[in-house]
């Protein structure tokens, strides 16, 4: 009466019956509905409805709004490594490009599956850390990207934990500047990482459904980053413009 | 790919604007559990039962407990697969005919708002009771009238706040209220039964079956306000989860204490001629023949905390019921704004706490005795609650087999779970006359504006029911599924 029974390690069928829901509603798609699933995995309905019910609460699947349907939630992204892209050579070309305007570091991030990882670091300059960026995405530019992006952006935020003096680290302070990076489509830290360092990050949008894909972004010393930097802001902004056809 | 089912998903949920996925489970179950109020219901309704169930007293919360435990179960059969925020009607629309839908949304407003009200008034007889107590001295007709009034405005303050911080103001005025009622009733089964005439042991009626199920009847009132946690289900995290858990604990939790207390209730008064039956305030009676003139202070503290986190609870739902209605457009739109910080429907709230803290202070400045108000709302909550209840449990199998997952136990539980419901509504409406014509004028009320409704906004009723929908932001890969 109180729900499924709870999973425990010592149910070895159980987490393979939802292993196999999971895949086939992967190759079924979106829509396919409880029935379907159950015969075509020729599992009993109530078991398949019962796994249903459980990873849907878990958010790994959802329901479609006919109720009957189901896809994959944005949570079963994250089971899923980030599928390393290697670069084309006209992307890389651009990024090159926009190094070569500046002497401060150029870093190009890739959003795949609601993941940050850095697909084109800049070779002259240390880059951030991979793991801090995960784990940490409210400190960075690039993680503000993905943050402001997110209905909830709860969701992808376990602990606010101060880096320097400057980091934010109250949830009402990071709503706030999350809304004005969706609003001016420009994140910025200045000092949150490392007391000497900020960075400047501009999205870079699919030129068909305007879905995040990527972000690039400037790093530099922290007095310069806080400065307007109109020019350029505007200059990155015309490199990720040239990114956009060509990571989509 | 499944080209011949294209996936259409909106981009915003239709219940935007609320805080969403953000209250901690145990914030939600306390929502529930102060939603029923055990801890008046542990003083009160004993007595209540005994009249008709005598020595089986115990039984007849047994029974209700287990009505509840379904009635949970039903209305899981849909919080396990969508999240709402206008409680029991956003889930009767999806299983039985907008008409359906929208009785249960003004059975739920009756519900939520009679409760609401209903709650002050116990709060302030309590208190009213306290301050005797402690002071010696009651504040009066117009002081509890002010009293009253500055609770209501407390309870607007905190619900318009935001979710979560008036779920949290509950949890710990509802442990607290709990744990004091814990004490109480275990200091009383300590203390033995209380000294009478022992010549008559069971001068109590003798127990049938008939007097038991009469007496499920009052007990299964005591567990109205146990769903309150179904509002929330836009505001919670893991909805799917937290939702159904909260309703079925709270049931088996709240059952679990009335048992409890009757049966140190029935054993109280087991030496007493006329038994518990006999008793108008039991508990009282129970403390002052074992002399502890003290122990009414720490009942009358629990009870004034356990009614004013159920007036908190049942104001929230409300609010929920009335934002949900409107953006349903059945009700007026103005009540689906969300306020931008709190991110509450303070249009919502503005409109009923006044209502529901107001009637109230009008009949205290009447002059009616409060004890017979707290009695008439909560009557007409109860049913307000059953009717609501009805027609959930009678939707979960229609909704199960419109969405092609119906089982034979979810045939099974509504095929008992309904007919029992419609033999304690149609008793309870029979058994007191008064609600009946209060009642009886409220649906005629309803019905006019179910017409008006039909003719000014058909397509809005065909449609009520909105829920907090996957969009777009919750699906991996929604651009695919267009395709």
């Amino acid at each position: 009466m109180t729900g499924p029974i709870p999973l425990s390690g010592r149910q070895p069928k159980a987490v393979r019956s939802a292993l196999h829901v999971l895949e086939e509603v992967v190759s079924a798609g979106p829509g396919v509905t409880a029935k379907e699933i159950s015969e075509s995995l020729a599992m009993p309905q109530a078991t398949t409805y019962r796994i249903l019910n459980l990873l849907v609460a878990e958010e790994y699947l959802v329901r479609l709004p006919d109720l009957s349907g189901f896809a994959l939630g944005r949570r079963a992204g994250r089971l899923a490594l980030p599928a390393t892209t290697a670069l084309n050579t006209a992307a890389r070309a651009v990024v090159d490009h926009m190094r070569g305007q500046t002497r401060w570091a150029v870093h190009l991030a890739s959003y795949a599956g609601e993941q940050i990882a850095l697909i084109d670091p800049d070779p002259d300059h240390p880059a951030p850390d991979a793991g801090q960026l995960a784990r940490f995405p409210y400190a960075f530019a690039l993680g503000r990207l993905l943050l402001a992006e997110q209905a909830d952006w709860r969701a992808l935020v376990r602990e606010l934990r101060p880096f320097t003096a400057r980091t934010v680290t109250s949830e009402s302070d990071l709503d706030r500047t999350l809304k004005a990076v969706a609003r001016d489509g420009v994140a910025r830290q200045c000092g949150e990482v490392r007391e000497d360092r900020g960075c400047i990050a501009v999205p870079i949008r699919g030129p068909r459904d305007g879905r995040l894909v990527a972000g690039l972004a400037l790093a530099g010393p922290t007095a310069r980053i806080a400065e307007p930097n109109e020019e350029i802001i505007r200059l990155l902004r015309d490199h990720a413009a040239r990114l956009a056809p060509l990571l989509a | 790919m499944r080209d011949d089912a294209p996936v259409r998903l909106r981009s915003r949920s239709p219940v935007e604007g609320l805080e969403r996925r953000r209250l901690r489970p145990l914030e939600v179950v306390a929502q529930s559990v102060s939603g029923a109020a055990p801890s008046a219901a542990m003083a009160a309704t004993p007595a209540i039962v005994a009249v008709s169930a005598g020595h089986g007293t115990v039984w007849s919360f047994v029974i209700a407990t287990v009505l509840a435990l379904l009635i949970a179960g039903c209305i899981a059969r849909f919080t396990r697969r969508m999240a709402a925020s206008g409680g029991l009607y956003s889930l009767t629309a999806k299983g039985l005919t907008p008409a359906a839908a929208y009785a249960s949304a003004l059975a739920s407003l009756l519900g939520y708002g009679l409760l609401a009200a209903a709650a002050l008034v116990g709060a302030i007889v309590y208190l009213d009771a306290l301050i005797g107590e402690v002071v010696g001295a009651t504040p009066g007709r117009a002081g509890a009238a002010v009293i009253m009034a500055v609770i209501g405005l407390g309870t607007a303050v905190l619900v318009l706040r935001g979710a979560r911080l008036s779920a949290r103001v509950v949890l710990a005025v509802e442990s607290v209220s709990i744990t004091l009622m814990l004490i109480v009733f275990s200091l009383l089964l300590a203390g033995g039964p209380a000294a009478g005439a022992p010549a008559e042991p069971t001068a109590m009626p003798p127990p049938g079956a008939g007097g038991i199920l009469a007496g499920v009847l009052p007990a299964l009132a005591a567990f109205i306000g146990f769903e309150i946690a179904t509002a929330l289900g836009t505001e919670v995290r893991k909805p799917f989860r937290s939702v159904p858990r909260a309703v079925g604990l709270t049931a088996a939790v709240t059952g679990v204490l009335y048992v409890f207390a009757a049966q140190v209730q029935v054993f109280g008064f087991s030496a007493t001629p006329g038994g518990l039956a006999g008793q108008t305030e039991p508990v009282v009676a129970l403390a002052a023949a074992n002399g502890w003139g003290w122990l009414p202070v720490l009942l009358d503290l629990g009870l004034v905390m356990s009614f004013f986190a159920c007036c908190l609870a049942a104001s929230t739902a409300l609010a929920r019921v009335l934002f949900s209605l409107s953006r349903d457009r059945v009700a007026p739109r103005v009540m689906g704004r969300t306020h931008r910080r709190f991110r509450t429907p303070h249009v919502a709230i503005a409109a009923s706490v006044p209502v529901t803290t107001g009637l109230p202070v009008v009949l205290l400045a009447a002059g009616v005795p409060l004890m017979s108000v707290l009695v008439t709302m909560l009557t007409l909550a109860a049913c307000g609650f059953l009717l609501a209840y009805l027609l959930v449990c009678a939707a979960a199998p229609v909704f199960l087999h419109r969405i092609g997952e119906l089982t034979w136990p979810a045939v099974a539980v509504s095929a008992v779970i309904v007919p029992i419901l419609l033999v304690v509504l149609v008793a309870f409406v029979v058994t007191r006359p008064l609600s009946g014509v209060l009642l009886g004028g409220l649906a005629v009320l309803g019905a006019v504006g179910y017409l008006l409704l039909r003719l000014r906004r058909p397509a809005a009723l065909a449609a009520i029911g909105v829920y907090d929908e996957t969009t777009t932001g919750d699906v991996l890969f929604p651009h695919r599924g267009a395709a």
